[in-house]
């Protein structure tokens, strides 16, 4: 049995501080772009300690802060203040109860709050005047009341502290936690740090287009950022037209962090772009014809990531080198069962894939299809029993089943693949039922379109093939 | 008043196109229902999607800023929208 390397012997067990992290910037230089202007490390460190000394005294915090630099600062402060950022994998009403079930002492932290919640929430609010924050600062430094110049004290975080849990959305119908403890999110960062090239010190300006909330937005866009001291943009960057604004506000080398759904409108919205170093996609598989088009526009190169929730970021490729995905330093991957398993670096034990995978050495892999469970819908994995349970949650509805079409000449990555579903509900209608399900699950995946129907193709044992479901589908869409 | 002109039929018939709304009528489409969240039901990926039909059919930009903050509140803001910053008609 292959011995598995655990965390603690990759890195020192002595305390990761962020200054590690920061310690290739000064004071003065800037690491954040918010707001038309530019936040230095001072100012950043000068807000955590505000904002980690206003904070409620609990363990858990929900980060869901819209604002990637109010996320950020939040982030770092509740790690400052000892405590743990929980982070839904989205908005949606139920999932958020689910989580404020499980973990008792847990509030609310956000930049906008929200009605109809049963829990303390906590709005985040930044130092107004430039002394406040050298007073957090001084006062950290033990020196009282004084207001002085000297540089503010990077925090230390112990590396087995638990940074954040992410959630994902399994079979069981309830929200799976995975602990990401600081060490294990520096050595990830450090990992994509020396898979892209970014040398220490080096001034990096990062532009994502994906939330912070997320592994994949968390590890680019803050936790990279951090470690390398780059200069991370915050502001609007949805629209391909936001996107270009970005990029010509930030000092080159660029880099963009983005999506398959977004790369591709940008493909086809945007004539140019202003240089980039080089541009990342992760979430789904890259069609090469996105990549190769990307590549030639913008005049760059095209890598992407694959990883997911429970083991973060785990390989890359440049998409038009072709199938073969590398993992990162530290990692292994097996095959034991019909299953891929990923090990080493900072996972405390193997991890199996969603992912069906063809495992070319212990780090090279191709990946050949999903597990029959997982959906990818514009980015966004779902377990199809997730959603069934969900469905057949909802009161009234007397059978049910979500169905994800083959479409003709989609291009993977595109928006065109929609999740429909069957479902026997007399005395409901669609919108009721939508309705419904639009605060359990992400709005990516509420079916379009919905139908009633009379009974499911189930077969004598109850089963619902897929095949059957296609032929249902086809006679639906027919009349 | 909710009669659609022509070119908030053509936006509704344009929405109802791009997002392969099966189940929807361009006519049902009201002028100043939510087309976001709810109404519509439309979500982040189909305002993608539809900021690129727009341009393309259209020609004006759409991206985040106060002053367009409301473009997709409604076929009537959108329609709006197009009629102040689209090149063709």
């Amino acid at each position: 049995m292959r011995r598995f390397i655990r965390q603690d012997e990759c890195v020192s067990t002595s305390t990761h501080k962020l200054s590690k992290l920061l310690s290739h910037s000064r004071p003065d230089d800037p690491i954040v772009w918010w707001c038309n202007k530019l936040i230095t490390r001072d100012k950043f460190l000068g807000d955590v300690y505000f904002v980690a000394s206003q904070l409620p005294a609990t363990q858990y915090a929900i980060n869901m802060c819209n604002d990637r630099y109010l996320f950020l600062v939040a982030f770092a402060a509740v790690l400052v203040a000892r405590q743990t950022n929980l982070l839904p994998p989205n908005r949606a009403k139920t999932v958020l109860e689910d989580i404020i079930e499980s973990y008792d002492d847990c509030y609310y932290l956000s930049d906008e709050l929200i009605d109809d919640l049963d829990l303390q929430q906590h709005k985040i609010s930044l130092p107004a005047f430039q002394n406040e924050l050298h007073r957090a600062g001084a006062l950290k430094k033990g020196q009282g009341d004084d207001l002085n110049d000297a540089p503010i004290d990077i925090p230390k975080i112990a590396d087995k502290h638990i940074a954040a849990i992410t959630f994902t959305s399994g079979s069981t119908g309830r929200p799976q936690a995975n602990k990401k403890n600081w060490g294990g999110l520096v050595l990830g960062a450090l990992l994509a740090q020396s898979r892209f090239g970014i040398k220490d010190g080096e001034a990096v300006s990062i532009i994502a287009t994906v939330p912070p909330q997320h592994m994949y937005g968390l590890e680019t866009s803050v936790m990279l950022p951090l470690l390398t001291g780059s200069l991370v943009y915050s502001g609007a960057t949805f629209y391909p037209e936001d996107i270009r604004n970005a990029v010509a506000n930030m000092p080159e080398p660029r880099i963009l962090i983005t999506t398959p759904v977004h790369l591709n409108t940008c493909n086809e919205l945007l004539v140019d772009l202003p240089a980039v170093k080089f541009i990342i996609s992760a979430t789904a598989p890259l069609a090469t014809c996105i990549a190769e088009t990307a590549e030639v526009k913008f005049q760059t190169q095209v890598m992407e990531i694959f990883g997911c929730t429970e083991t973060g970021s785990i390989a890359s490729r440049r998409t038009l080198d072709g199938d073969d995905w590398q993992l990162y330093d530290g990692f292994k991957i097996n095959r034991f069962d019909d299953k891929a398993f990923i090990s080493g670096a900072y996972l405390a034990e193997p991890v199996a894939l969603a992912d069906l995978v063809e495992v070319e050495s212990d780090e090279r892999f191709k990946i050949v299809g999903r597990c029959a469970d997982m959906v990818n819908i514009a980015g966004k994995r779902g377990s199809l029993s997730d959603l069934n349970q969900k469905l057949l949650g909802i009161e009234g509805v007397r059978d049910g089943v979500f169905y994800l079409p083959d479409i003709e000449g989609a291009t993977l990555g595109t928006t065109k693949e929609r999740l429909v579903a069957f479902v026997v509900a007399p005395e409901l209608d669609e919108k009721k039922i939508i309705s419904s399900l639009s605060v359990m699950v992400d709005p990516v995946f509420l079916p379009r379109p919905l139908y009633k129907v009379n009974s499911l193709p189930r077969t004598q044992s109850s089963k619902l093939p897929r095949n059957r479901l296609t032929e249902f589908y086809n006679t639906l869409r027919k009349t | 008043m909710n009669e659609k002109s022509e070119l908030e039929q053509n936006i509704a018939q344009l929405i109802v196109d791009t997002l392969n709304l099966e189940e929807v009528d361009a006519d049902e489409i009201e002028p100043d229902q939510p087309l976001f969240n709810e109404g519509l039901g439309l979500d982040s990926i189909d305002a993608l999607e539809l900021a690129l039909a727009i341009s393309k059919r259209y020609g004006c930009k759409i991206k985040s800023d106060e002053e367009n903050a409301r473009v997709f509140s409604s076929l009537r803001a959108l329609s709006d929208y197009v009629q102040t910053n689209g090149a063709t008609k």
